[in-house]
């Protein structure tokens, strides 16, 4: 994983794992490597890494089971939730991006209507 | 329980002075990274608190005692010069830690350096710079003391070199571990680190969570960094 | 310590065996010369072996204080002390290493030196000359040798402290100034002068109650317990000396050093 060293590393993990669990990445209820080996893996401190499970701890997308690790929510609803919350950021970024350039609402749903089909996809 | 206090610590020589009134306190489970230009005193804050060299005034408290060889025991300290006996192959360097330091984990050496292919029978002086920078942290890293101190262990090394140094230092990380990077090297390093420390001519321009930083600067440490001290 | 002493063998064995080894070159070719190229050997090795052996224990010492490989050194955690004591030991140890060799070179060129002008090697002679020595007929005997072996050590001894000492000086004290090796023997000679200032002074006062003792026997030679009696306030004087060095160094080496 490459990180932007301008933007705390904590919110990029943290924002990667919401997007691996949004996009059925990681599954439900599946384990999470320790900190430790997670830090290992990204080449991050480990520090940032338990700050990264406690803050979605926090947020319910992922648990602890005392003794055992960190897992995934099982919970559909939380997932949803997530994908919703995601989902929102994007479409605020988007329209303010748009009006910036000087979209009305209406202009931005023609455009996304015209433009859909021939988007580049970023794989 | 590891700890590393630094108080009002001054190192003066004949002409300069490299160290100005510092004060530090470093707590177990993190990893600092001591930053700033070549002569900013990083090498001679932790000579002084390895015990190479001796402060003109101020303390330096250890696992709560003061400077003496005895707290060489808690210290594990990587100089950046090529310290190693150049006669000596890579195992006997290994025997040497061995007998000198009761914490020194034999095995765990051999099987960082069979990972990063140093052979036991290559001769000191025949290894190449990247070489001898892996070697020179793994044998730092393979005590199992209190305090790291690395000055330096990305200089001079090439890239994938530096990958496998930083990996060596991720996985030497313990909750109960203070390590000490110093370096110039800001991009490839602050990854690593919780804390950083700029030092500026021997004084203490900085001391913060780096991640804390990154969040209110909208910088990255090496930004930061290159504000402070210029593009050198 | 005997880690420490290890490693400081280990360290120079290497050298130690390629000088040995010419050494061994020079006399099998000198041996081709006859006689007088064994004589010679023993000369020019005796001089090479001391040269060798005094430029040793200086660098052992100051290749720790001055050279980026003395880390390996002062980064255990052994005590100033220990590690000077170490290094004293180590040069004591080596010193008798080295007069064994020379003694072993004696023995073959002695040898050689005996058959080569034709005479046979006689070794009741031998015996019979090391039984004179035994039993005083030559005027001294193994008791004198082990006296004077004693006081030799016991200078040596003051001799490295002294050197050690100058060069913690100024790698302590004065590590700020250039010209370290010449200041070191600057220092070197400063601390003698002290010494024999000192020692002086002592002689003075001990020497009209020594005089008083009786140190020649009826023959009119002196006995090993008389040399003794009569070495015994210099040699106490070079072991305080030597202890008090060593102390000093430590204490440097423990508080003030610079490396």
């Amino acid at each position: 994983m490459e990180f932007n060293n301008n933007i705390p590393i904590y919110l990029q993990v943290m924002e990667r794992i919401k997007q691996d669990i949004v996009s059925g990445k990681l599954k439900p209820g599946e384990k999470m490597p320790s900190s430790r080996d997670y830090s290992y893996e990204l080449g991050i401190n480990f520090n940032t890494v338990a700050r990264v499970y406690k803050e979605l701890e926090n947020e319910k997308i992922l648990f602890t089971k005392r003794g055992l690790g960190t897992f995934i929510t099982e919970s559909k609803e939380q997932i949803e939730d997530l994908r919703y919350a995601m989902a929102k950021n994007l479409i605020a970024t988007f329209v303010e991006g748009m009006e910036q350039l000087g979209y009305s609402k209406k202009d931005m749903i023609k455009f996304i209507e015209i433009q859909y089909n021939n988007i580049e996809r970023i794989e | 329980m590891s700890r590393l206090i630094i108080n009002e610590l001054t190192k003066k020589y004949y002409n300069k002075i490299a160290l100005r009134n510092v004060s530090l306190n470093f707590e177990q489970g993190k990893i600092y990274g001591l930053l700033g230009p070549n002569g900013s005193g990083k090498t001679t804050l932790m000579k002084v608190v390895a015990g190479l060299h001796k402060q003109t005034s101020g303390h330096v408290l250890i696992n709560d005692q003061d400077l003496s060889y005895k707290t060489k025991t808690y210290v594990s300290y990587m100089p950046t010069e090529n310290y190693l006996y150049p006669s000596f192959k890579v195992v006997d360097i290994l025997k040497f830690y061995k007998d000198m330091y009761k914490d020194f984990r034999y095995e765990y050496a051999l099987d960082l350096l069979n990972s990063i292919n140093v052979k036991l029978d290559y001769k000191i002086s025949n290894l190449s710079s990247g070489e001898t920078a892996k070697l020179k942290t793994v044998i730092a890293l393979s005590r199992d003391a209190d305090i790291y101190l690395l000055d330096e262990p990305l200089n001079g090394v090439d890239v994938l070199a530096r990958d496998t140094i930083m990996d060596i230092i991720t996985k030497s990380y313990g909750e109960n571990k203070i390590i000490i990077i110093s370096t110039h090297l800001v991009s490839e390093i602050e990854k690593l680190l919780d804390t950083v420390v700029f030092l500026k001519e021997g004084a203490v321009e900085l001391f913060c969570d780096a991640e804390e930083l990154r969040q209110e600067r909208q910088m990255s440490v090496e930004g930061i960094y290159k504000e402070v001290f210029g593009n050198d | 310590m005997i880690s420490l002493i290890k490693y400081e063998f280990i360290r120079k064995y290497k050298l130690a065996s390629m000088i040995l080894i010419t050494m061994l070159a020079l006399n099998l070719f000198l041996l081709t010369k006859g006689a007088g190229g064994s004589m010679s050997f023993l000369v020019v090795s005796l001089l090479a072996l001391f040269v060798f052996y005094l430029a040793d224990i200086i660098k052992m010492y100051s290749d720790d204080l001055n050279k980026k490989t003395g880390y390996m050194l002062f980064m255990t955690p052994n005590s100033g002390y220990k590690i000077i004591s170490s290094k004293l030991l180590t040069a004591v140890i080596e010193g008798f290493a080295l007069l064994l060799v020379y003694f072993i070179f004696i023995l073959i060129n002695g040898t050689y030196i005996i058959i080569s002008t034709g005479n046979e090697i006689d070794y009741s002679q031998i015996i019979k000359a090391v039984d004179n020595l035994l039993s005083g007929s030559l005027g001294f005997n193994l008791g004198h040798v082990l006296v004077f072996l004693l006081a030799a050590l016991a200078f040596l001894i003051a001799f490295i402290t002294t050197v050690y000492t100058a060069m913690t000086i100024r790698k302590s004290i004065f590590s700020e100034i250039k010209f370290g090796g010449l200041f070191s023997f600057i220092i070197f000679l400063l601390i003698n002068w002290l010494l024999s200032f000192l020692s002086s002074k002592f002689y003075d006062i001990i020497t009209p109650y020594y005089n008083t003792v009786d140190t020649i026997s009826g023959t009119g030679r002196v006995s090993a317990g008389g040399l003794a009696m009569i070495l015994l306030p210099m040699i106490a004087v070079l072991i305080i000396q030597a202890v008090a060095l060593t102390g000093i160094s430590g204490y440097l080496l423990e508080k003030k050093i610079n490396l």
